[in-house]
């Protein structure tokens, strides 16, 4: 280590609302912190139960949602009932003159570009009061024409979302004659149109704040939110305070997978009445409301043409990409997505709606093309005789995916279970087949939080830093990895999140929170360790460097011991604090998965039930198995929804959205769970990485080649509902000239 | 929701006077699954919830051998499903019961509930939609751009609604009548296969033939050949929580192998549970093995069918239901949840 270089300038991946970019940076590659031999951990790597999880199941975790405080206002919005429309007149008087109703915002000739965009909103005493009175608020509305679906965007003479018109085109990439020549040459060539919905986020919380503002200079805002620095400087800026005068909390968060970073809608409403009335405001969207304002996942249109030699090597493709953002941008990587193709013409738009804007979700532009290339992968696999597997492996270079192309193969038993061709299965209405796709995602982490271990003279050991928990169980890792480096058990240190005091933190997107914060929880605990040697090495009359903690103890080389109390007793009154910074080679970059999935398709009703999803992905060091495969299962059950049941269902006759509620949108619930294999592939070796995104990525893609391998009905519109599936069906049957 | 006035009268007359006097803004409410729900969506305004829980003549299920099964209208769904007569003798209505909503609507959720409850278009429900169930001049489901692929095939215009009741179609198979109480027409016994009317035939800001005050006390299920060999079974898109894409209950009556009789009564396509008459005609008197038979009146279920632009898939799905549902019962006299024909048998 002697001669290493002190100071190096490298490459680290930054992400900034879910994309990800890389960027250099300046690190000092001294020894330090290393996780060391997996085999000797104690705790990491381990599976740990949550350690907030019993606070949670028994409702004592308090949630944004929870916060209660002395002279509270509860806040409304009033939604626009008109997916576009302008704000002729709005009289608020009969709502202001409701007794309790402490203040009203009217958004007076506004443009209304969304059902759900805001009108108004009202504060008072309780929040059935504050329901009155955004219901007693008169809204003349000057209702202009819509336009909700892609087809009616696209078309001729269609009402204009924005004055620049619905689209907005890229340059497109490749040579199209080139293109077309070569797919002429292909052995074989499929195409299809491909169609998946916007997916709703659908967070057990909503998105809200509670903002404690009373006039001053000060305010602390309880934020359900991704990124609990990011709300500081929000807040400051809507309040017009100092940022050093706000602060965040995040004790517990509902669910964001995306949607919740910054101030957003209701805090940026929260503030203004706050301002108003100089009392804190608590503003949670209701269910209704976050279906119409809180984001979604860009919906998809792609027509695509794929060709192939007889071997299977993927020659050429026509690729033509419509991101489906509402008023947003929309997201949608680039086709083909995962794969390799010689020769490729592709076009990309965006085409507007007067729908919400669309925002990150999960893996934010992955699902949609992995869906359609998955899909169209196994119609050529189909033309060309060949298995899933091979046609795949013909085409991609990457060891991982090979390996673990493998490793979900044999789990879900392929070679036996898979019909040889789609729809060649067992006889009777009741078919299964098998489905196979692969993912890929960065999740790597760079330098942004800043962490703190303290450990007193009475054996207490604290964490703290202001990263939040966005559901994946940071609080459970941050303990562990203290926990460790003492040779504690995981009870015995007390991990502080959520608290914009507690030190800078990165927000949660990209899945990059553990890799950003692991690597500095690690270098806190470990710079604690060495100081807290140093002071209790005397006790034992040893070296620093001579001890070990272990096992609750903290023990010298020459087997002279203290219990972890009686070392902590001689740090004589003064606590040891040290804190910790994120540093290279502990996190990595660059996940690989697999997944696969059975299914049964009953070719009656057309009711489509999955049997078993494999999960196979890696993640560098697995910080804790049970919370990686609860991410993976998750990830899992999320793409399940996005291929059988979920979707925005909006009319197009009045623009409005049909289903703001969890009995007409359709999360998948418990029975519609398969068997889960979650298997964290092993074989790497590499430090912490963050895998919540890619888990989600393949499965739809992966389920629609299941029903296709067993029916042999392919569906490229999701949800794959039973209807889409009997008409399949009878298409098949016509083709082939049996009876419908 | 708007603020209202609950009250909880302790007997039939005080709650039929108390709905009778709140005029058409008052409304009976048992385990309030749907009504609070029709409340919070402000889909119709309701001041006065007449709470019925407390009036102990509307509890309780009670078998008798010659007056045949009464379940009181507050029963619970859940005390239908796990009730042991009914699933030995009267499966289809245990197996409809189960086929209800989740576990805990079933355990609030009640008989009379089941049968008076507003249809669940997502228009109707819509407080920005004033359609023809409120009032409105036009149907929203009707047009082929509209998103109706969860309407009628059967029965519909010029309102598309299909009825959600799952207990109705199996209540109506095996001859139950129910009882009303109230208003100013006296305590009558309906066949609730004349309970429900049709868009075009009855009010179409209504379902039922129940008048102001009117409420359901009870349904009485005879002893009947029917009975036993019945069953209910239901296509949904969500297992978990979800209404009927289609539905079919079916009941033989069989001597030695031949059918005598047979009801077959369709839920989620229809207006209102929807008998198959033609579906039936094609079975009665042939033998329960004539599978020829059976694919005839698979047929013969939706030879009426009208579907809008989107569901047509109901056609084929609401005559592999019967197909199934009737190879279910021909093979014998079943118990719900045990027989093991196919799986699950509540579920399609």
């Amino acid at each position: 280590m002697a001669d290493a270089p002190t100071k190096r300038r490298i490459k680290v991946p930054k992400v900034v609302n879910g994309i990800e970019s890389i960027v250099e940076i300046e690190v000092d590659d001294t020894a330090g912190p290393q996780w060391g031999n997996r085999d000797q951990f104690t705790l990491i790597g381990k599976r740990l139960p949550r350690v907030d999880g019993p606070d949670k199941v028994t409702g004592r975790a308090r949630y944004t949602h929870d916060v209660r405080l002395p002279g509270l206002l509860y806040g409304r919005i009033l939604p626009s009932s008109h997916a576009s429309a302008k704000v002729a007149t709005i009289d608020t008087s009969a709502a202001e003159a409701l007794p309790g109703v402490r203040a009203v915002i009217a958004f007076a000739g506004k443009q209304l570009r969304y059902q759900g965009d805001p009108v108004a909103a009202v504060a008072a005493d309780t929040p059935e009061l504050a329901e009155d009175a955004i219901r007693a608020i008169r809204v003349k509305y000057d209702v202009q024409p819509h336009v909700v679906d892609v087809d009616t965007a696209l078309a001729a003479g269609a009402a204009s979302v924005y004055t620049a018109g619905n689209i907005r085109a890229e340059e497109p990439r490749g040579d199209a004659a080139a293109t077309a020549a070569r797919l002429a040459l292909c052995a074989a060539v499929v195409e299809g149109e491909f169609r998946t919905p916007m997916q709703h986020h659908s967070s057990f919380e909503t998105h809200g704040v509670v903002v404690d503002y009373r006039g001053g200079e000060s305010a602390t805002i309880y934020a359900s939110t991704q990124g609990t620095i990011g709300v500081v400087g929000d807040t400051a800026r809507a309040l017009g305070l100092e940022q050093g005068k706000v602060v965040c909390i995040v004790e517990h968060m509902g669910g964001g997978f995306g949607a919740k970073n910054g101030l957003d809608l209701p805090g940026s409403i929260a503030c203004q009445l706050a301002r108003k009335v100089n009392r804190p405001i608590h503003l949670m969207l209701t269910r209704s409301d976050e279906f119409l304002m809180g984001g979604n996942r860009s919906g998809s249109l792609q027509r695509l043409k794929l060709g192939a030699s007889a071997d299977g090597k993927l020659l050429a493709m026509v690729a033509e990409q419509h991101k489906l953002g509402g008023l947003g941008g929309g997201s949608q990587r680039n086709q083909p997505f995962m794969y390799k193709v010689e020769t490729v013409y592709r076009t990309m738009d965006s085409v507007h709606t007067n729908f919400d804007s669309s925002r990150a979700f999960r893996a934010p532009g992955c699902p949609q093309p992995s869906f359609a290339m998955e899909s169209i992968l196994d119609d050529l696999a189909a033309k060309l005789d060949m298995d899933p597997i091979a046609i795949r492996k013909a085409n991609i270079s990457d060891p991982v995916h090979l390996r673990q192309l493998d490793m979900a193969s044999e789990a879900i038993g392929w070679a036996t279970g898979r019909n040889k061709r789609p729809g060649s299965g067992q006889a009777g209405p009741k078919k299964c087949g098998m489905g196979i796709g692969i993912s890929g995602w960065g999740g790597g982490g760079g330098p942004s939080c800043r962490v703190t271990v303290t450990i007193t003279p009475d054996g207490a050991v604290t964490v703290g830093v202001g990263s939040q928990d966005l559901g994946t169980g940071t609080r459970t890792y941050t303990a562990a990895i203290v926990a460790e480096e003492f040779g504690l058990p995981i009870k015995a240190v007390r991990a502080n999140i959520g608290d914009s005091r507690l030190g800078n933190a990165n927000g949660s997107g990209g899945s990059t929170t553990a890799a950003s914060l692991a690597p500095a929880v690690k270098d806190a605990a470990f710079n604690a360790r060495v100081a807290f040697f140093a002071r209790v090495a005397p006790a034992l009359g040893a070296k620093p460097e001579e001890l070990a903690a272990s096992a609750g103890k903290v023990v010298s080389a020459d087997g002279k011991s203290l219990t972890w109390k009686q070392a902590c007793a001689a740090l004589s009154g003064t606590p040891v604090v040290a804190t910790g910074q994120w540093k290279i080679g502990l996190s990595d970059s660059g996940t690989r998965g697999v997944q696969a999935a059975e299914v049964e398709v009953d070719t009656e009703t057309g009711k489509v039930r999955v049997l078993r999803l494999v999960g196979v992905q890696d993640c560098g060091l697995p910080l804790n198995r049970l919370a990686v495969e609860s991410q993976l299962n998750g990830g899992m059950i999320q793409g399940l929804g996005y291929a059988l049941t979920e979707g925005c269902v909006v009319d197009k006759v009045s623009g409005l959205m049909l289903n703001t509620n969890f009995e007409e949108y359709k999360l998948p619930g418990v029975m519609e769970m398969p068997a889960f294999t979650p298997i964290i592939d092993d074989n790497d070796k590499r430090g912490v990485i963050g895998m919540a995104e890619p888990a989600t990525i393949p499965t739809a893609g992966v389920i629609a080649n299941a029903i296709f391998n067993a029916c042999g009905v392919r569906v490229r519109t999701l949800p794959i509902t039973p209807d889409k599936i009997l008409a399949g069906l009878a298409a098949n049957a016509k083709a082939s000239g049996g009876a419908a | 929701m708007n603020n209202f006035e609950l009250v909880h009268p302790m007997t039939v007359a005080e709650a039929s006077r108390l709905l009778v006097e709140g005029g058409d803004t008052s409304h009976a409410m048992g385990g309030g699954q749907d009504l609070l729900g029709v409340m919070k969506d402000y889909i119709r305004p309701v001041d006065r919830v007449v709470d019925l829980k407390r009036i102990a003549a509307l509890k309780g299920i009670s078998y008798d051998a010659k007056k045949g099964l009464r379940i009181g209208a507050l029963v619970t769904l859940s005390e239908i499903e796990q009730h042991p007569i009914a699933r030995r003798q009267f499966p289809a209505i245990a197996e409809a019961a189960r086929s209800i909503g989740s576990p805990q609507i079933r355990n609030v959720g009640t008989l009379g509930g089941n049968l008076c409850q507003r249809p669940r278009c997502w228009y109707f429900r819509n407080e920005h939609v004033r359609c023809l169930k409120k009032g409105g001049d036009k149907c929203f489901a009707a047009p082929d751009d509209a998103e109706n692929k969860y309407h009628a095939i059967l029965g519909g215009g010029p309102c598309h609604i299909v009825h959600p009741s799952d207990l109705a179609p199996a209540l109506i198979a095996l001859g139950a009548t129910v009882s009303v109480t109230g208003g100013t027409a006296g305590p009558r016994i309906v066949p609730l296969a004349e309970f429900f009317t049709l868009p075009s035939e009855g009010s179409i800001l209504h379902e039922t033939v129940l008048k102001q005050g009117e409420i359901v006390t009870e349904t009485v299920v005879p002893v009947t050949q029917f009975a036993s060999r019945s069953t209910y079974i239901k296509c949904r898109e969500r297992e978990s929580f979800d209404w009927a894409l289609s539905s079919v209950a079916i009941a033989l009556d069989v001597s030695g192998t031949t059918i005598r009789d047979v009801r077959i009564v369709l839920g989620g396509v229809a207006p209102t549970p929807w008998r198959a008459k033609a579906a039936e005609a094609a079975l009665r008197g042939k033998s329960v093995t004539d599978v020829v038979a059976i694919e005839a009146a698979a047929k013969a279920a939706t030879v009426k069918a009208e579907p809008l632009a989107q569901n047509e898939y109901k056609v084929a799905l609401t005559q592999a239901l019967v197909r199934r549902a009737a190879k279910m019962v021909a093979a014998g006299p079943r118990v719900a949840f045990e027989t093991g024909d196919g799986g699950e048998p509540w579920t399609a």
